[in-house]
């Protein structure tokens, strides 16, 4: 067709699981469950607490938004393609963390980037897209480090 | 126990990919309970006793169903004995991940010391040999492997890469310590018939081979492999009548982790941190159990068979089985003394997963079979040149799941 171009839609941010992570949200945070009597987290959340010594009730089960800051407990650069069901479009050599958070768990994720990446450096929870169709841009949550002059 | 066991004979098969279109001779086509079945028959052989003498039988489960096996990888066992003939024998088939060998063999053990039975086998078949392990479901709302795969695309080297780095960090292992692993648990590799890979490596080779999982390269972690292995266990007494070189196992013992571990397992999104709960706290389970049940320490160990699946695992796992600080591993490998025939304490003897590939719930059993050819002094050229009399081999798997055994000269 002839002229210009239709104006590009912004398409619409999907989590690729629902109910990980609040969203849609400027702040998104990881969803867990907390224990009230001990105070033992999950990611993702349970309806019981995972400490032996909790009754295992589900009224002692409360459900929290987790710290959106922790520190990289370590990370690595996957440089092959994992097979489906993972999906990253176009796939390039990207890192995975894991971060320890204040309440007392640490907790998997990719990395927005694969420079500059140090054990125990303080990193930030945000979004991003893994792949796309027509409709939609699919997301996960993603560590962010800290920049120094932010901190 | 209430009675005491040996082993009274070992089988495998070769390790590889079951078929290799390239090597047909070598790697036919073969199913895994066809694969199981080559190697019952070769530890029937060993043993000198017949099929029907086997009063019980447990069997490893496979993990991949959803690619391949399907229902009869999980009820493994009787898919087995429908090949093997059924006899109306017991048979339990049990899932608990690369730890399922030690695991099965466990209940082989259990089921004879308690007197149900005097002969029993543990057997296992796996064929996993198609690169990065993944989730045998589609299910996002309660599959949580699922979750993790999809939303961070965690491979189990990915994993290995991320606790590697921790202790590079934390315990100084350099990138030569890495390269290191694979040159000395490769020594033996060309002289084990069931080996996958029998060549020994250099360092510049190991530098050389391509980055996997930063700072883990191609040669520092395990493949994935077809393969299978059987062992048959009986009363200690009648033991001594069948054989000559019955080995006696004085502990067998699963572990699981303790509450409050830091350590992210595989399938799993986040762990529970407690202070002073250690990591890889199944292993450590595990391990100390087998001690406290054989009344030994780990000066008492002549030989061991551990999961190198990476080189961080051969310094992570030597540390749970000698009870060391992380850093004194590396010592230890840069002094020769965990040298796999030459060593004061010999480790991996078999060229351990680097020489095999992971042939998940049969890898176990694998490593029983390499002690017992050690222990009676069977091993040839990989024979270890110190005087072996007690064994121990330990094997971590995932989502928690951890077996070890110390075996002994029987006779």
């Amino acid at each position: 067709m002839a002229g210009e171009a239709p104006a590009k839609k912004e398409k619409k941010k999907v989590p690729i699981v629902e109910g990980l992570f609040t969203w849609p949200s400027d702040k998104p945070a990881l969803i867990a469950s907390r224990c009230k009597k001990c105070g033992a987290v999950m990611f993702p959340k349970a309806a019981y607490c995972p400490n032996p010594d909790c009754e295992k009730n589900p009224e002692n089960i409360e459900i929290i938004e987790l710290s959106r800051r922790g520190k990289l407990w370590s990370w690595t650069i996957q440089y092959y393609a994992p097979p489906p069901p993972f999906k990253m479009e176009p796939f390039k050599p990207y890192a995975i963390g894991m971060v320890d958070l204040p309440e007392g768990i640490r907790v998997l994720g990719i990395l927005t980037t694969t420079e500059n990446l140090k054990c125990d450096m303080e990193v930030e929870l945000t979004v991003g897209k893994l792949y796309e169709d027509d409709e939609n841009e699919y997301i996960t949550w993603m560590w962010k480090p800290v920049e120094e002059e932010k901190k | 126990m209430e009675r005491d066991v040996a082993i009274i004979g070992v089988g495998m098969v070769r390790w590889g990919r079951y078929p290799d279109p390239k090597r047909p001779d070598e790697y036919p086509e073969r199913t895994m309970p066809e694969l199981a079945v080559e190697a019952i028959t070769n530890a029937l052989k060993d043993a000198k006793i017949s099929w029907r003498q086997i009063e019980a039988m447990v069997s490893g489960v496979y993990l991949w169903v959803n690619q391949q096996a399907g229902i009869h990888g999980t009820l493994s066992g009787t898919a087995i004995a429908n090949l093997m003939g059924y006899t109306g024998i017991p048979i339990v088939s049990v899932a608990n991940a690369c730890a399922t060998g030690q695991s099965i063999l466990r209940e082989a053990v259990l089921a004879v010391a308690s007197g149900e039975c005097d002969i029993a086998l543990a057997v296992a078949a796996d064929k996993s040999a198609f690169g990065f392990f993944r989730p045998q479901s589609t299910d996002g709302k309660s599959d949580i492997d699922y979750m993790r795969f999809v939303m961070c695309g965690e491979t189990n080297p990915a994993y290995w890469a991320m606790e590697c780095r921790r202790r590079m960090y934390e315990a100084g292992t350099t990138e030569e310590d890495l390269a290191l692993v694979k040159v000395v648990t490769s020594k033996p590799a060309p002289f084990n018939p069931y080996a996958r890979y029998r060549k020994t490596f250099t360092m510049e080779e190991v530098f050389k081979s391509p980055m996997v999982c930063e700072p883990l390269r191609l040669l520092e972690i395990c493949a994935t492999s077809d393969g299978a292995a059987a062992v048959i266990v009986a009363e200690y007494e009648k033991a001594k009548k069948i054989c000559k070189k019955p080995v006696y196992i004085n502990a067998v013992a699963v572990g699981t982790p303790t509450f409050g571990d830091p350590t992210v397992r595989l399938t799993y999104l986040s762990s529970n941190i407690r202070p002073g709960v250690p990591t890889l706290s199944e292993s450590r389970n595990a391990v100390q159990k087998v001690y406290k049940m054989a009344g030994m320490t780990p000066d008492n160990i002549d030989v061991i068979e551990l999961p190198d699946n990476s080189s961080w695992h051969y310094f992570a796992y030597l540390d749970c089985i000698l009870n060391l600080d992380p850093g004194e591993s590396e010592k230890l490998l840069r002094k020769g003394e965990t040298d796999p025939i030459t060593g004061r304490i010999p480790v991996c003897p078999s060229g351990g997963l680097g020489a095999f590939g992971e042939a998940v719930v049969a890898q176990g059993l694998a490593q029983v079979c390499e002690l017992v050819w050690q222990l009676r002094g069977e091993a040839g050229e990989r024979q270890v040149k110190k005087d072996v009399k007690v064994a121990l081999a330990q094997t971590y798997g995932y989502a928690g799941n951890n077996a070890a055994c110390i075996v002994s000269k029987g006779w």
